[in-house]
């Protein structure tokens, strides 16, 4: 009976995780899809070192960076992933939303600044939450998306 | 030059594999749930032909370091009950001839209604069962079916496969690091095959009690009876069936009658009572 109990709870974590999740997911995504079309005005590009820099009065750094954390059904499926490799497709919408949200918290900090375009935006990511050699714990992302916004 | 924004594409999204996670999901469960039962089947296969090959000094061995002797001391009021399993189990143990080591009864003042084969030939009887059999042919089936597991070593094998059992899931909660989730699946399925293995068990006990019943009495009549019954207690649904080791009484029943009747026994004869100072307490 107590099986049972275990099985019942187990599958409503990940029906609740799951449901949840991709619900959040969408939202997200909405969200992202709008904002970028608002920004997509200002560019962000990477200079090589022998380009000429563009003309610019001021230059200021601006940083964003979002924390995204991993649903139960992700996590579990990303356990069984673990045991046959391959493509861990659960988490490369996770990763995507991270990078794009980022460079868009960067971009509507520098808009809001007066930037008329970011420059060398460079993007960082690590994984956040967990003991230190152990996959227990708390399955978050964090991505940083950095540039020099000029105006 | 001039920059010039570009629409982004709506729904193409190139880093972001596109497969429904459900799918995803389903295959990867199916993978591990499937390996698992594999590794599983092979591993309480070779157990279980390794137990064939322990010799019975070794088995009464296991047996000592296993059961739980203490427990069993029954008082002196159940010296003669106990003596008389005793003997019913050896005579049907020789009309068998499953010798290869002596069974050894013990009683357990319990109210429950059961009996246990525990390795090294060592049979748990509970008071309750003594108390609810009405005939000799009655006990002598649940004797008989309990030295059916003796007979076919499902105790040992039991053992092997609760060693690989351990063994495969510590050895994924080790390699992986994660107890959660996976080890429950792998364990979950490891179970699931282990029933299996466990209801076929049960059956082949029953039909080598009803042929030990056959050879004894030259009848099966009677023998039955207790879980006639039971079965009016027994209130399991057919999911807790799934889940349990025993098949349904009346389906037990059904079966053994089939069986009979199939091979020509005769399941109606003279019933051999139980002695007075045993059946009267």
């Amino acid at each position: 009976m107590s099986d049972l109990i275990n099985v019942i709870i187990f599958l409503g974590l990940l029906a609740l995780g799951y449901f949840s999740g991709t619900y959040f997911e969408q939202q997200h995504y909405k969200s992202i899809k709008k904002r970028e079309k608002k920004t997509l005005y200002v560019p962000t590009v990477t200079f090589g070192a022998k380009q000429a820099m563009p003309e610019a009065r001021d230059a200021a750094l601006f940083a964003g960076s979002v924390v995204i954390g991993a649903d139960y059904f992700k996590t579990f499926v990303s356990y069984l992933r673990n045991l046959v490799g391959g493509r861990v497709v659960v988490y490369e919408s996770l990763l995507d939303r991270g990078r794009r949200e980022a460079l868009l918290r960067m971009k509507e900090q520098a808009i809001a600044w007066g930037a008329t375009q970011v420059v060398n935006v460079r993007l960082e990511s690590s994984n956040i939450g967990q003991q230190a050699g152990s996959n227990k714990g708390m399955m978050a992302i964090e991505v940083i998306a950095y540039g020099t916004g000029v105006k | 030059m001039k920059y010039t924004p570009k629409e982004i594409p709506e729904e193409v999204n190139v880093n972001v594999t596109r497969v429904h996670p459900l799918v995803n999901f389903a295959y990867l469960l199916g993978t591990t749930i499937g390996v698992s039962i594999l590794i599983y089947l092979g591993l309480g296969f070779a157990a279980a032909q390794l137990t064939t090959r322990i010799s019975p000094e070794m088995e009464i061995k296991i047996g000592q370091s296993l059961f739980p002797k203490g427990l069993f001391s029954s008082s002196l009021k159940n010296q003669e009950r106990l003596e008389y399993v005793q003997e019913l189990a050896t005579s049907l143990q020789e009309d068998m001839g499953a010798t290869r080591i002596p069974i050894t009864v013990h009683l357990w003042e319990n109210e429950a209604l059961n009996a246990a084969i525990f390795p090294g030939g060592n049979i748990v009887v509970t008071t309750g069962l003594l108390d609810a059999v009405e005939t000799e042919n009655e006990l002598a089936f649940v004797l008989a079916h309990e030295l059916g597991h003796f007979a076919a070593r499902d105790t040992l094998k039991g053992l092997g496969r609760s060693l690989v059992f351990v063994f495969v899931t510590s050895a994924i909660g080790l390699g992986t690091q994660d107890a959660g989730g996976l080890s429950a699946v792998v364990s979950t399925s490891g179970q699931l095959t282990n029933l299996h293995f466990r209801i076929r068990q049960e059956s082949a006990a029953d039909l080598y009690a009803l042929e030990a019943i056959i050879r004894r009495y030259q009848h099966g009549g009677n023998s039955l009876d207790l879980f006639e019954r039971i079965k009016v207690k027994d209130s399991r649904g057919k999911f807790e069936e799934y889940l349990s080791t025993h098949p349904l009484t009346q389906d037990r029943i059904d079966e053994l009658n089939k069986i009979a009747a199939q091979r020509g026994w005769l399941m109606e004869g003279e019933v051999t009572a139980m002695p007075e100072n045993i059946s009267n307490w």
